[in-house]
């Protein structure tokens, strides 16, 4: 009896072994899939030119090296774009969580006329998906002359939906009694605001941070639309350009792809619970 | 007596003063564009040209008659119904195997999550070298398989499955997350009962699982679709729209018009289009799953 208990435990634990060898299995085999497109960045960026017109071609680099990515900034003003993508990435970050945490703390802690109409307002215009918006935002960046400057870049990414949401969601689980608690106090609503609710959102503001920089770091479609000077270029326009120019050199355009992702594989990898949590903290799900 | 009158406005007037920015900002780029959206609709103008000229519907009606108007949707369609059934069976089966306790998850769920946060522009360059006919790593992958080399993004025939495979490899990581929140709110006291009642691991996956899945199903279905409406960097950069249009969508389409002919108006009636599109679809996720649905 005892035996057999034992037998059939063993058993339950093999069984558990191989199953768990099998998922492990399956999640590599898909995380090797999923990395490729990477894999084959960052590999192709440390082989000679010589090396990446072989066909068929090799996966390891036989001798990796760095001069591709010196021969980046020679062919290229890539520091120059580089300034570029951080300036009109990092002055929307800094406005979009400001002005999302504000609006967030107005819709939360208030109640005021028209808080449902303000509100239900941002809901609806979040349906309007951007082919819509993109062609008349154009005309009016152009009738207001901000095409080809830092300005247009900037103006469109100074607030967002999602972030109000998320602020919303965070401020509503602050306790009244603390607000009011201040305001007896003589607190004014400002100070209140900046004092108070602001330090208490560090967790909101954190994941808005992240989701925006990203966001603004990888724009694409706005940026090609109103920039056509070159000293203007972010990376983003920049690297399909490249690309497009250097056609027999994929070894720069991995390099320059590479140094390109950087900062956002850096921050993802450091922060990813935040991105993943995020998604399912402001209930919006994209 | 002054404080206090001062006390009592600012209390009225703070919620907005704090509104108005993130508001107003916001509203510039969608409400405000879309209203002008409208109005182009209804009008031939060119950027360069002085005045709009209020043409009624013409634009409308040429867009009926616009023989690639017809092709950019029926692409766009088809992108559609590709990359559904991939991104529902990849994302729900990655999310099974990150649900279990095991080791590593969090990295694993890193690396799956990693396309969603990669640009698109970058992403599109390395991956038009990945399908590079001689030198991409496709073919070497489709070549231990048996296949012969293929000319992914020049072959009218394969340029569609391409962008496809990117698409999903785009989403998975999103949808995924979507699952796993949905998979861990199911009340383990579900499973333990139907263990008890001798259901096995399929069982209970067949007859409660994917059941009880079935609204988070759904959304992904209709946000991916919505989603795919709205393809355009990856096809700029790597396929513009060729060739023979077997790549043109919808969006891309737009742009053409738009901003290589300067048709402004015609590409904002092409635009009510895609929106009209979302607006029905936004109405089915809402008839289907109700406004207010939680998904944790």
């Amino acid at each position: 009896m005892n035996r057999n208990k034992s037998d059939s435990q063993l058993a339950k634990n093999y069984k558990g072994v191989i199953g768990k060898i099998f998922i492990y299995l399956l999640l590599t085999i898909v995380g090797i899939l999923m990395m490729i497109p990477f894999l084959w960045m960052v590999l192709g960026a440390f082989k000679s030119l010589k090396e990446i017109m072989i066909s068929p071609p090799t996966f390891i680099p036989k001798e990796p090296t760095f001069k591709n990515f010196i021969q980046v900034f020679k062919k290229i003003p890539f520091a120059r774009y580089y300034l570029n993508t951080a300036f009109v990435t990092i002055i929307p970050t800094i406005v979009t969580v400001l002005t999302a945490a504000m609006a967030g703390f107005g819709f939360a802690k208030y109640k005021f006329k028209g808080a449902k109409f303000l509100f239900g307002m941002i809901l609806a215009t979040m349906m309007i998906p951007y082919p819509v918006t993109i062609v008349p935002l154009y005309v009016m960046a152009f009738k207001a002359g901000l095409i080809n400057t830092y300005t247009g870049l900037i103006v469109v990414g100074l607030s967002s939906a999602f972030g109000i949401f998320l602020m919303r969601q965070f401020i509503m689980s602050i306790p009244d009694a603390l607000l009011d608690a201040a305001r007896i106090d003589g607190c004014s609503e400002f100070r209140i605001f900046y004092n108070i609710v602001l330090p208490l959102c560090k967790p909101a503001v954190a994941t808005l941070t992240l989701f925006s920089f990203t966001s603004h770091w990888n724009s694409y479609i706005w940026p090609l639309m109103i920039i056509n000077s070159e000293k203007l270029r972010t990376l983003s326009i920049a690297i399909p350009m490249f690309n497009g120019q250097y056609e027999q050199y994929p070894n720069l355009v991995y390099a320059a792809s590479l140094m390109s992702l950087l900062p956002i594989i850096i921050i993802f990898i450091f922060a990813q619970r935040y991105f993943v949590e995020g998604i399912n903290l402001s209930g919006v799900k994209e | 007596m002054w404080r206090k009158k001062y006390n009592k406005w600012q209390r009225v007037l703070a919620p907005y003063i704090f509104i108005a920015p993130g508001f107003l900002f916001y509203m510039m780029v969608t409400f405000i564009p879309a209203v002008v959206g409208i109005w182009l609709s209804f009008h031939k103008w060119s950027i360069i040209s002085p005045k709009a000229k209020f043409v009624g519907l013409q634009n409308y009606i040429t867009m009926i008659h616009d023989e690639r108007f017809w092709t950019a949707v029926k692409n766009t369609a088809i992108y559609s119904l590709g990359i559904i059934p991939g991104i529902v069976v990849f994302s729900l089966l990655l999310a099974l195997l990150l649900n279990t306790k095991i080791k590593g998850i969090v990295f694993f769920r890193t690396l799956f999550y990693l396309p969603v946060v990669t640009p698109i522009a970058v992403a599109s360059v390395i991956w038009m070298w990945i399908y590079h006919p001689r030198i991409g790593v496709m073919n070497s992958l489709i070549g231990l398989l048996g296949f012969n080399r293929v000319n992914w993004l020049g072959n009218p025939n394969t340029v569609m499955w391409a962008l496809i495979i990117i698409g999903v490899w785009l989403a998975v990581g999103s949808k995924m997350i979507i699952y796993l929140a949905a998979l861990q709110g199911i009340p383990r006291s579900y499973y333990e009962a139907a263990q008890i009642d001798g259901a096995g691991k399929w069982k209970s996956f067949w007859y409660i699982t994917l059941p009880l899945l079935k609204p988070t199903t759904l959304f992904i279905v209709i946000t991916t679709t919505m989603g795919a409406f709205m393809v355009f960097s990856q096809v700029n950069i790597m396929t513009q729209g060729g060739p023979v249009d077997k790549s043109l969508v919808l969006v891309y389409y737009i742009f053409e018009r738009g901003f290589t002919d300067l048709r402004m108006g015609y590409a904002s009636a092409m635009s009510m289009f895609l929106f009209i599109v979302t607006v029905i679809f936004t109405l089915i996720n809402w008839k289907l799953l109700g406004r207010n649905v939680s998904y944790e």
